[in-house]
């Protein structure tokens, strides 16, 4: 009997990895023309996170259509997923690797090194310098540095707010635009806009600690809110869906998403959502794809997306984009061209 | 022979005097300590003239209450004050068996003086901040009620996580298509309850090790539920399945009106208000009903159970069915109660920490409260430090709570007692 079980045990337990590991491998690749393939693997927040694992998959799926290469996805459910996902696309002979994070930049430089045939374009990490790695960064701050003007120029409390999922280089930088854009804001029309949730000068501020649990970013809303910001900007994925929910309840207060679209993402919400700070991963993971099947990849230098090149922008919301005064967008449109030319600074000094 | 015995005891008694006498003394001083800090450290770094303002309406809340606004160079100095009159008589008589209230007492007044230091100069809205907790502790409660069910019936279940997993994906599925959340609840609670016999049929009928039984159940709920999540409810076409809605706030007539107290306790989904009633009825049923002298005989001594005619396996398969449902219950609330959505691992390892607020309450369903509450409090202080730009790192804040249980569970302040026959199967000969 007990034997039985063991084996049922074992069943479930293999069951289960499968399913968590392998969502969409298709069945083995048929004796047909060679595709060229193109991996992605996700960090912790999984490929719906509605962020930037999204938005690159969505940079796969367009690669698919325009090329036709074959795309994979892995899911990391947790740090240790890392390494052994990136080495399973390894042996499965993808062409190109993308993996999506800071958080993966070890495991990613590791398996560049032990594999140096292997391409690989690392989202949101810009120095890894092998020469098999593609990396790339955004300018988010010229995004959020316009998400902060707006959000300045909106604020019925004089004080918005902010949080991270886990603090680092490529996350402070959206904190840090948004703080120079309200503090513009303040110095062109001599308001005192307060920012909560980030420090320009200790480079710290509230900090959840995961970029999963949805209910820790309620309480981040609820804390915020109580504290009398009426405009929040989430930079922590799903969690800020959280935020959006307290929101909703409430009745009131404004959400600032950012990465993709977020009145698009959550259309029944979207009378709480401002506008969001996109960041064009799909770009930059269309593009390497596209440099893969052209033969023209390659690695060393880093891939920037800029507001001259679209690769970040503000997006109004769906429900807000009428209701935002005219000489607040004029202004806004006007701030663009000093940021592409390097007048107006969207980081802090250091 | 009698007189060297009467010696014996003798010595002992003294040597348990000598013990007591320290550990008073060792109080005594820890409460002179936090004194002496409050003076140090926090009264030395605040201007005199400087007010601390808190805030006594969190956002959204249905009374008004006038802001507190007090000198914070005074309080500080009040509080160190009262800390230590309370060290010193500590030290030279001893509060007996009130020590440990009066721990508490000092305690609070230490966290009340790190909070005037905080907001020296500024705000901070109190009772948002207490708001928080009581939300906070809702899922840590709830999931461990789940173990206490279990684990007084001799069943181990780590599997809370698992379960509340599950139930927030099903609950969130079933609403959305009947668009109704007591239909998305009560699938909830049965998927939590179905998760539980499957437990029990592991760990009961085939004495599987309840440890393997557990992880397999929470490797198993991530999978299928990460994988059904990402490959339907979040794609846009079946948007539809992820739209489940919220239970609303509740404002208890008349309660909520109170000041302060109110909105911290009597406007909230209904979930606070079930965590309240689910404490006081397991209290109940567990302590003073025959059906909880049974399921705790069970937990306890499963043979001497069996002797006097209780069915044993039939009270376990009971108990971890009812906790499987507690947990669903509990995992309901991340997707009705919280966000109104589902997400991947949502629950993000509150299962776990539920499981560390059960033992932490001692197996006591008050206890447990009391723990998740301050689990709570302490993850509602470190984003209110955050906020007020507290020169330490908030993540020090947020372990305080997690120390506690450390040493708590190193028995330094009393010893847990898990009941005695948990994780053994019971083999009826």
């Amino acid at each position: 009997m007990s034997k039985k079980v063991s084996v049922l045990v074992a069943i479930l337990v293999l069951a289960s990895m499968v399913l968590a590991a392998c969502q969409p491998a298709a069945p083995a690749a048929e004796p047909a023309a060679p595709k060229i393939k193109a991996c992605q693997v996700t960090d912790t927040g999984g490929i719906d996170d509605k962020s930037f694992n999204a938005t690159a998959w969505l940079g796969m799926q367009r690669a698919e259509q325009d090329f036709g290469v074959e795309v994979l996805y892995l899911e990391s459910q947790q740090q240790s997923d890392y390494e052994v996902n990136l080495n399973t696309f390894v042996e499965a002979g993808c062409d190109l690797i993308v993996p999506v994070g800071f958080l993966l930049a070890d495991a990613t430089s590791a398996a560049a090194d032990t594999n140096p045939d292997q391409k690989f374009a690392i989202v949101d990490v810009d120095y890894l310098g092998q020469p098999n790695i593609l990396g790339n960064a955004t300018k988010i701050d010229q995004g959020t540095f316009l998400a902060g003007y707006l959000a300045a120029g909106m604020t019925k409390t004089g004080i918005v707010g902010t949080y991270v999922g886990i603090l680092f280089p490529a996350t402070q930088a959206f904190m840090d635009g948004y703080a120079m854009g309200v503090a513009k804001y303040n110095e062109v029309h001599g308001t005192a806009v307060e920012v909560l949730g980030w420090n320009m000068e200790t480079q710290q501020g509230l900090e959840v600690g995961n970029f999963e649990s949805l209910d820790d970013g309620r309480a981040l809303g609820e804390q915020l809110l109580d504290e009398g910001a009426d405009i929040i900007m989430p930079v922590a994925g799903p969690v800020g869906l959280g935020t959006l929910a307290v929101l909703q309840e409430r009745g009131t207060g404004l959400l600032i998403g950012v990465d993709n679209d977020w009145s698009v993402a959550n259309p029944d919400k979207a009378d709480y959502i401002l506008a969001s700070a996109l960041k064009k991963i799909d770009v930059f993971v269309y593009e390497s794809i596209e440099a893969v099947v052209n033969g023209t990849f390659a690695g060393g230098s880093p891939y920037m997306l800029t507001l001259e090149n679209g690769g970040t922008a503000l997006s109004y919301g769906s429900k807000w984009a009428d209701q935002v005064p005219a000489e607040l967008k004029a202004e806004i449109e006007g701030l663009i061209p000093g940021i592409i030319s390097g007048e107006i600074a969207t980081m802090p000094t250091r | 022979m009698t007189t060297t015995t009467d010696a014996q005891i003798g010595q002992k008694s003294q040597g348990i005097l000598k013990l007591e006498r320290r550990r008073r003394i060792t109080m005594g001083i820890l409460f002179l300590a936090a004194a002496v800090f409050i003076w140090l450290v926090f009264a030395t770094d605040v201007e005199p003239g400087v007010e601390t303002r808190f805030m006594m309406n969190p956002g959204g809340g249905s009374a008004e209450a006038a802001d507190w606004v007090f000198p914070s160079l005074l309080y500080l100095n009040m509080i160190a004050g009262i800390l230590s009159l309370l060290g010193a008589f500590q030290i030279i008589r001893g509060f007996g068996k009130y020590t440990y209230g009066v721990l508490a007492l000092v305690a609070i007044l230490f966290i009340f003086g790190f909070l005037t230091w905080a907001t020296a100069g500024g705000q901070t809205n109190l009772a948002g901040l207490l708001r928080v907790m009581v939300v906070r502790a809702v899922p840590l409660t709830l999931g461990a009620m789940s173990g206490i069910l279990c684990e007084r019936g001799g069943i181990i279940n780590i599997a809370i996580e698992g379960m509340m997993l599950t139930s927030a994906f099903i609950s969130t599925v079933f609403a959305s298509l009947f668009n109704s959340l007591i239909v998305g609840l009560l699938a909830g609670i049965i998927a939590g309850g179905l998760m539980g016999l499957i437990h029990g049929w592991l760990s009961i009928k085939y004495k599987v090790n309840q440890i393997i039984s557990g992880t397999v159940i929470n490797i198993f709920a991530t999978g299928i539920t990460s994988y059904l999540s990402s490959r339907y409810i979040q794609k846009v076409e079946f948007q539809y399945l992820n739209e489940p809605g919220m239970f609303p706030q509740i404002n208890v007539p008349v309660l909520s009106k109170i000041p302060f107290i109110g909105p911290i306790l009597f406007s909230h989904n209904m979930y606070v208000f079930a965590m309240f009633f689910f404490v006081i009825l397991l209290t109940f049923m567990l302590f003073k009903t025959r059906w909880g002298l049974r399921l705790r005989s069970v937990g306890e001594h499963p043979k001497a159970a069996d002797t006097l005619g209780i069915n044993v396996h039939r009270t376990q398969y009971m108990a971890v069915i009812l906790g499987g449902m507690m947990a669903g219950f509990g995992g309901t609330y991340f997707s009705l109660g919280s966000s109104g959505r589902f997400d991947e691992v949502m629950t993000a390892g509150r299962g776990f920490i539920g499981l560390a607020a059960m033992i932490f309450g001692n197996w006591h369903p008050v206890g447990s409260m009391g723990a998740g509450l301050l689990f709570g409090f302490f993850d509602s202080l470190s984003a209110k430090a955050s906020l007020l730009q507290v020169p330490i790192p908030s993540e020090f804040i947020g372990m305080a709570p997690y120390l506690a249980t450390i040493i708590v569970l190193a028995g330094v302040i009393g010893r847990g007692h898990a009941p005695a026959a948990e994780g053994e199967p019971y083999e009826k000969e």
